[in-house]
């Protein structure tokens, strides 16, 4: 005979829909309070100024990227690989403290599903029981117009939620813009959020706890991430085992799980934490607050599922700092070092100098003409002013008819340089340089281009 | 890790150190996207590289330059007549002034008055006022005077604009101009 273990798949690739029943105590409550935090910020950071621009804007299509007053373009791009790393390390070192905390209390994907979706299917649907009964009896009038209203609300919800990640890309004032056109006059953008909406809403009332379980690679990461020290929820065997109904007469030695199966239909993802530390567990939870209220009922200490290592719970004593913290701790302090310095060290002005396409030199009568520009990019998260001034070089004319560039953040100018050298004194190639001083103060650039001219005879 | 797991009926495939692999079945919405990229994959064989329904990104690219050479191709000489109608096509004066601002008015100041490079707004003109010959000081430049060549920076459409602004510009003598420099461009 085959039991199998609860899990939201079946081994015949079906799939067990989960109706995670209601749960009340501190975990819950304090979740409730990260969650309504996390949106408040998702929602808030387009909307919130920092030095004239959205604290978060991503302009992709212009290749302008805002980030809490700081100003980006694609050059700057490489510096990410620093951040990701040391936040990756940093994700390392979560895990193996603490665990699926990011899953559980942080992750977009378990935020929206029960701080938002969860909590509208449940207004509109009632408690578990009710809803599984309902699914599973007649189409009637009351199950129709449940079933429409929540999908509908679940439409909106997703359309709202698909905008406000429209406007980390767009701003918010274009996000009105556009919502006030004609989609037929951004046909690219219309179909990208709708089918942004469409899979959120899809992942958010079908999908669920399947791309924790089987999608998602940091779930799938955990078995490596984790030890035996790493906070995970769990349930403690030596004091729930034997399980089973509490009886008057106390005659078989019970332990202290009464099989009532609370943590079993409060499981977001449908499987039973006292199996053991399983993949599908994304450490919600629920099942701490769910055997809590049990054990409160029945006079028994609480945390027969808790937080606590896999050491813990079988009674060892429990380590905080293992070797793979410290090697774990070092990469990621190693790659945010090397991000604070790319961040530190990054110049405020992008400046090239480049020649004038068509010909290297010009010669015009006794003379040689070199026809450069420069390229001025400001990074400044203000508009500033560059005087351009050329480094004196013996035998060299030069003629820069814009001495003076005021530019708007990332915004950028061709100036325009001609340098000349009497024919008789060209004695072959040398090089010619420029300072770009910013006027409001700051660190001055110095760029340097080549004179070319013809073989000197 | 899981004690309720009971498989007596062989379908455990790989046992190692104590951890068993069992044979379950794949999550059925998992193969129907695998099932589905297999009838995408078809679909997509058929439509671009059997019956040529589709056009790929390769040809999309190659059929586009050729229309733009084409539309190219076609573009009218610019004499005094064409580059006149031009300046009086307000969608592309307007592009003109656009590109007038952020390229030529640290020269020759935001109104056409001048700084660096000469007045724009008077009837004195030091190479010429006609409007071919306008067009072809912005296209080719005079380099010896600091005025860059910008027809390869800028394109002929751009080029055309901008001569087709400068030419509202004519006479139109804005305030605190530069004085007069070349000679005098008589307009018809």
């Amino acid at each position: 005979m085959i039991r199998e273990p609860k899990s939201s798949l079946r081994a015949d690739g079906g799939r067990n829909f989960v109706y995670p029943a209601d749960v009340a105590g501190r975990f819950r409550a304090a979740r409730k309070v990260v969650f309504v935090a996390l949106l408040a910020i998702y929602a808030a950071l387009p909307w919130i100024p920092v030095g004239g621009h959205p604290a978060v804007f991503l302009d992709v299509a212009r290749r302008e990227f805002y980030v809490f007053g700081g100003v980006f373009n694609a050059q700057d791009a490489w510096m990410t690989v620093f951040l990701l790393t040391g936040a990756a390390f940093g994700l390392v070192v979560l895990t193996a403290t603490l665990g699926r905390v990011w899953c559980g209390w942080a992750c977009p994907q378990t935020v929206f599903l029960d701080g938002v979706y969860r909590r509208v299917e449940r207004w509109i649907e009632g408690p578990r029981e009710k809803r599984m009964r309902r699914d599973r009896g007649p189409w009637t009038w009351d199950k129709a117009w449940r079933k429409a209203l929540v999908h509908a609300i679940a439409i909106v919800v997703s359309l709202v939620l698909a905008h406000v990640l429209l406007a980390y890309f767009v701003s918010v004032r274009e996000v009105f813009a556009l919502v006030r056109q004609d989609p037929g006059e951004h046909v690219e953008v219309f179909v990208a959020v709708t089918a942004l909406a469409a899979v959120l809403y899809g992942n958010f009332m079908w999908f669920r706890e399947q791309f924790c379980v089987v999608l998602c690679p940091y779930g799938r990461l955990q078995s490596a991430l984790l030890d035996g020290d790493s906070l995970v929820v769990g349930y403690d065997r030596a004091r729930g085992e034997p399980r089973g109904k509490a009886t008057k007469t106390r005659g078989a030695p019970a332990g202290d799980c009464v099989d009532c199966q609370r943590c079993v239909v409060v499981c977001p993802t449908g499987i039973d934490i006292r199996n053991g530390l399983q993949m599908d567990c994304v450490g919600c939870t629920a099942c701490i607050d769910a055997c809590d209220a049990i054990m409160d009922r029945l006079a028994r200490p609480r945390g027969l599922v808790r937080y606590d290592s896999q050491n813990g719970l079988a009674g060892q004593p429990r380590r905080v700092l293992r070797p793979r913290m410290l090697v774990y701790a070092a990469l990621g302090l190693a790659g945010l070092t090397a991000a604070g310095l790319a961040f530190g060290g990054r110049s405020d002005v992008e400046v090239n100098v480049l020649r004038a396409t068509g010909a290297p030199y010009v010669l015009d009568g006794d003379a040689i003409r070199d026809a450069l520009h420069v390229h001025v990019v400001n990074k400044r998260s203000a508009t500033t002013t560059f005087d351009i001034e050329p480094v004196a070089a013996v035998g060299a004319e030069f003629l820069v008819p814009i001495r003076t560039v005021t530019l708007a953040p990332l915004a950028s100018a061709d100036v325009p340089i001609f340098v000349t050298v009497a024919r008789a004194d060209y004695r072959g190639e040398f090089p010619i340089r420029l300072v770009l001083r910013p006027r409001a103060g700051g660190r001055s650039r110095e760029v340097a281009a080549t004179f070319l001219g013809p073989e000197a005879r | 890790m899981s004690d309720t797991v009971n498989r007596d009926d062989g379908r455990v495939v790989h046992e190692v150190d104590g951890i068993q692999e069992l044979d379950n079945h794949l999550p059925n919405w998992w193969l129907v996207t695998l099932f589905g990229t297999i009838a995408f994959a078809v679909m997509y064989w058929f439509t671009f590289h059997v019956f040529d329904v589709g056009e790929l990104p390769g040809r999309a690219y190659r059929r586009e330059m050729a229309e733009l050479a084409e539309r190219q191709g076609k573009e009218v000489a610019m004499t005094n007549d064409t580059l006149v109608d031009m300046s009086k096509d307000p969608g592309l004066v307007a592009d003109g002034a656009a590109t007038f601002t952020s390229t030529c008015a640290a020269c020759h100041a935001p109104s056409g008055g001048g700084s660096v490079g000469p007045n724009l707004t008077d009837e004195y003109w030091l190479h010429g006022g006609s409007p071919e010959a306008i067009y072809q000081s912005v296209r080719d430049g005079y380099a010896a005077k600091g005025m860059p060549a910008w027809g390869p920076q800028l394109g002929g459409r751009r080029v055309q604009a901008v001569a087709a602004y400068v030419l509202t510009l004519r006479n139109s003598h804005a305030p605190g101009g530069k004085p007069p420099q070349g000679e005098k461009y008589a307009t018809r």
